[in-house]
């Protein structure tokens, strides 16, 4: 985990919930630098702004209050609904984008911030109709049962293999140790990390 | 599930055709490794849960709740918020004038609702809204609630008269056994958290109402939700498409339905309602505590003689909170159960994945461990003195020694590692049994087109347990398909009726059910394609492979699409009703588990988990061992970390969020060894609740094996631990 002091630029009690409730797990945590220039941005609102983000490699245009989550946004306003809504405090990655390459959960981040970053959800790891290698892998291995928490499994587990391909088993439980399943699918879920691209014998 | 949710069996009616499932060498896809059709969906996003919906012109509701545990509304003022812009509609949901229905009895009780074009703004007018409360005195705690001195806060009583559950003179039995152990034993208020909050959306077109609802019964939900609103059940139409996690906390026609219902009405709009994280934790249910103070007895030859416990328990605001005492692995056979319901002012209780016995079962196995300790006797040992008789659904001798043999049981120490150091290591072990029966009024109906495609229809749901996957299993294997060559229609009432997913009955209910239909559909195609091929008696005619052909011999036949040809422009359509002997009753089962404790933390790690498991005949085995992977690990929150935490002052939940309640993660989960035992003589049982029974008792145990102290309550948190080894040191005065 990228270590901060409280004093730093870019402190909010919602990045400190999402590192603290993450259980000291990195994903979701901005650098400095990103945060930094987000609150140096002119104060707008506290009615809707005309704002855009950039998703899947499109530009999006759409008007939210200030106030709107990244996640709000995509969900109520785009209809963009792979991400989840569960904790909705950083606590349990439901929510997790790849924003600038990196995590985010979604939940605790404005909307407004996100602009001019690069944002992905589990709907652009889709090619067409091909799925994403981690997503096959999910199927086949069985890494999901109800599903809810899958797509931000599957964006954790894409963020990961594109960092380092061929993590080991302690590097694959602690890159998803900030995404919370309640039908208990960590086992199946660790295996479709650690074996994405290969079949089940 | 609560007996109360299981229909009374009916005989059932006489058939034509007696469908049976094919002989294990034949088949196809059934026990199988399968994936499940839904994976794609799931995995890439595009699959809408009732909270995904968005409809045109919809509206967000938005729910005020009440922040007391117990009061009487005086007064709602709701026109601030309605004058709020973006306000559509807002509701009173107590009445001041009738002292009654103006009481709150729990923290986060509806007192109003309202329906705004946002969230936001929903958001905004709920905290528009004026209330006048009037405190009442509450009960936080089942300490509270119990004391003489207590205010006397339900109509009922605080506490209920014992029940009484006797077998035999018990005081007589201890005193003449061998040796008798005592002990307080007990168990936590443990919240579903079902990721996708309770909730749906409601649309109204003229008097018809379409719900979408996270719901494990879209039948019971229609039933519910026309009675509370007062409307023809055909009038209303419950879809359920996927949802996310209900573990018993979703069985029925839910008040937010109602309420959604009324929103959507008031303002001429769909209303899409979901609860919050918190209000998922403090309304939607919860598994109850319980309590148990036990004198157990045991003679000298390591046979059991007696059991007496005094239980109780709180469900909350008025609800129950019973369980089992012993649990009915082990052969007692003198026992006697004394219980009291307690309330408090907290939500009250509901169905939680196999209700009552993790609890029971957790103190029975304790139990059992403490009596052999006294015997100087292997736990394992005692255990297998005292099984009832081994059955088709009674096999825990057996899977007791073949998880041992996994185990590594040989090697287990006395109780109390003598390593030195801090880490300290044990095993411990558990039963688990539940009944998983089919249900006798479950429908469906199996449609083959004159095309050759194939539609299963039946109004179950999968509520995460791959129940579409094994309509299509079912289907593909009955008609010598592919997987991909049927379609599976479920979760919708305009579907035949099933019932709702609790109980573990949804898999020996459907899969039986959809084995009936697709076997009739079949009949009926055989006698069509039986004049063509010169065959006499259709019934000599079998589909395998994408063919239908005279059995033995395949050449004499034609293809699937050929056969369905013959059908001209008139699909076949078989509706099937309920046969005995494709599913039939009672899983057993058992667990190990191999733990370090760390002293100086308090800190349990569990290693590894052990399972053998039965559930008759296994349909999908992929999903059948995810089942129980899931099980296991909901245990271990169950005997680790979970735990709603109530302030003994105030009644509030001090963890309402998933930072502070804790459920298990990646970290968390150790290895597990999942034995799945086929029974395919028997059909289909249930497996949905015994996975999770036993984990808790297991590590429990364990945990006193590696520490040579017991804890004698859940959750086995780093202070519970730590204050039991305190106390044993203080000689046990602490």
């Amino acid at each position: 985990m990228p270590s901060r002091k409280k004093d730093e630029p870019g402190f909010s009690r919602r990045t400190f919930l999402k590192t603290v409730g993450a259980g000291g797990v990195a994903a979701g945590v901005l650098g400095p630098a990103q945060t930094a220039d987000a609150q140096g941005a002119r104060a707008v609102g506290p009615g809707a702004v005309p704002i855009q983000l950039n998703i899947n490699g499109r530009v999006h245009k759409l008007e939210v209050e200030p106030r709107v989550t990244l996640l709000d946004a995509l969900r109520t306003r785009l209809d963009i609904t792979g991400v989840k809504r569960v904790c909705d405090r950083g606590a349990c990655g439901a929510c997790t984008m790849i924003v600038d390459g990196k995590t985010a959960y979604s939940c605790s981040m404005l909307a407004i911030e996100a602009q001019g970053k690069t944002i992905r959800t589990v709907e652009g790891l889709v090619q067409g109709t091909v799925l994403h290698p981690v997503q096959e892998a999910f199927c086949d291995r069985d890494g999901l049962m109800c599903g809810f928490c899958t797509p931000g499994f599957v964006v954790a587990a894409a963020a990961l293999l594109e960092q380092n391909p061929k993590p080991t088993i302690e590097q694959a439980r602690k890159a998803l140790d900030g995404n919370i399943c309640r039908c208990g699918t960590y086992p199946r879920v660790l295996e479709a990390a650690l074996n994405t691209g290969g079949r089940r014998a | 599930m609560p007996e109360r949710q299981q229909p009374p069996a009916q005989p059932a009616p006489p058939q034509a055709t007696t469908a049976r499932w094919p002989a294990a060498a034949d088949r196809v896809h059934i026990g199988k490794p399968i994936e499940r059709l839904d994976g794609p969906d799931k995995a890439a996003g595009r699959a809408k849960y009732s909270y995904d919906i968005i409809r045109p012109g919809m509206l967000y509701g938005r729910l005020l709740n009440s922040p007391h545990p117990h009061a009487r509304v005086r007064s709602i003022d709701l026109s601030a918020a309605e004058k709020l812009p973006g306000v559509r509609t807002a509701l009173a949901l107590k009445d001041p004038s009738k002292p009654e229905t103006a009481r709150v009895r729990y923290q986060g009780e509806e007192v109003a609702a309202v329906a705004a074009t946002t969230e936001e703004i929903a958001g905004d007018a709920v905290r528009l809204i004026k209330v006048d409360y009037e405190v009442l005195p509450h009960l936080a705690t089942v300490e509270q609630a119990m004391r003489p001195e207590a205010p006397q806060v339900f109509e009922k009583g605080n506490v209920t008269p014992p029940s009484l559950n006797e077998e035999g003179d018990v005081e007589a039995a201890l005193k003449g056994s061998a040796h008798v152990v005592e002990g307080l034993y007990s168990t936590q208020v443990q919240t579903h958290t079902s990721l996708e909050t309770h909730g749906g959306i409601c649309e109204w077109n003229g008097d018809q109402l379409t719900a979408w609802v996270s719901t494990q019964a879209v039948h019971g939900t229609r039933e519910g939700t026309a009675r509370a609103l007062g409307i023809p059940q055909s009038n209303v139409r419950v879809i359920t498409q996927y949802m996310g996690g209900g573990f018993g906390s979703k069985l029925g026609g839910d008040l937010w339905t109602v309420i959604c219902a009324r929103l959507a009405k008031a303002a001429n709009a769909p209303v899409k309602l979901m609860l919050d994280r918190k209000e998922e934790h403090l309304v939607t249910g919860n598994r109850p505590s319980a309590y148990a103070r036990v004198r157990a007895a045991v003679d000298a030859q390591g046979k059991l003689t007696a059991i007496d416990a005094e239980t109780w328990g709180t469900g909350g605001a008025g609800q129950g909170a019973r369980f089992p005492m012993p649990y009915q692995v082990y052969v007692f056979p003198v026992r006697r159960q004394r219980h009291r319901d307690v309330y408090i002012n907290a939500g009250p209780q509901r169905a939680f994945r196999a209700p009552g016995h993790p609890q029971s079962c957790f103190v029975t196995e304790i139990v059992m461990d403490e009596l052999a300790e006294r015997l100087r006797l292997d736990p394992l040992e005692l255990r297998l003195r005292n099984l009832p008789p081994e059955a088709d659904n009674a096999q825990w001798g057996r899977y007791f020694k073949m998880g041992a043999e996994r185990i590594g049981w040989s090697k287990r120490h006395p109780t109390g590692d003598p390593v030195s150091g801090p880490i300290k290591r044990g095993l411990g072990c558990a039963a688990n049994r539940w009944s998983g029966q089919g249900v006798p009024r479950s429908r469906a109906e199996c449609e083959i087109m004159p095309d050759g495609s194939v539609v299963t229809r039946v109004g179950t749901q999968d509520i995460g347990t791959g129940t579409r996957t094994l309509v299509a299993i079912v289907t593909a294997e009955t008609l010598g398909l592919p997987i991909e060559g049927v379609r599976a229609e479920i979760g919708d009432t305009n579907y035949p009726w099933a019932p709702g997913s609790g109980g573990s009955v949804t898999a020996p209910s459907v899969a039986s059910i959809v084995r009936v239909a697709a076997d009739a559909a079949r009949q009926q195609l055989f006698a069509k394609v039986a004049p063509t091929l010169n065959v006499a008696d259709p019934t000599t005619l079998v589909a395998r492979d994408g063919r239908v052909h005279v059995q033995g011999d395949p050449s004499k036949g034609v293809t699937w699409r050929e056969a369905c040809k013959l059908l001209g422009t008139e699909p076949i359509n078989a509706p099937a009703t309920w046969q005995q002997g494709l599913s039939s009753i009672g899983t057993s089962g058992v667990q190990f588990a191999d733990v370090e404790v760390d002293i100086e933390t308090g800190v349990t790690r569990v290693r590894r988990i052990v399972c053998v498991q039965d559930c008759g005949m296994i349909l999908d085995k992929l999903t059948a061992e995810s089942q129980c992977y899931g099980g296991i690990i909901m245990g271990l929150g169950f005997a680790l970390f979970e735990h709603r935490i109530l302030d003994r002052n105030t009644a509030q939940m001090v963890n309402p969020n998933m930072e502070w309640y804790l459920v298990p993660g990646m970290s968390d989960v150790p290895e597990i060894d999942v034995t799945l035992v086929d029974q395919p003589e028997r059909g289909v049982v249930g497996i949905g609740e015994p996975p999770v029974i036993s984990t808790a008792a297991a590590v429990g145990n364990a945990v006193a094996n590696a520490i040579g102290v017991r804890v004698r309550s859940l959750p086995l948190t780093p202070d519970a631990v730590l204050n039991a080894i305190e106390r044993e040191r203080a000689g046990g005065t602490l």
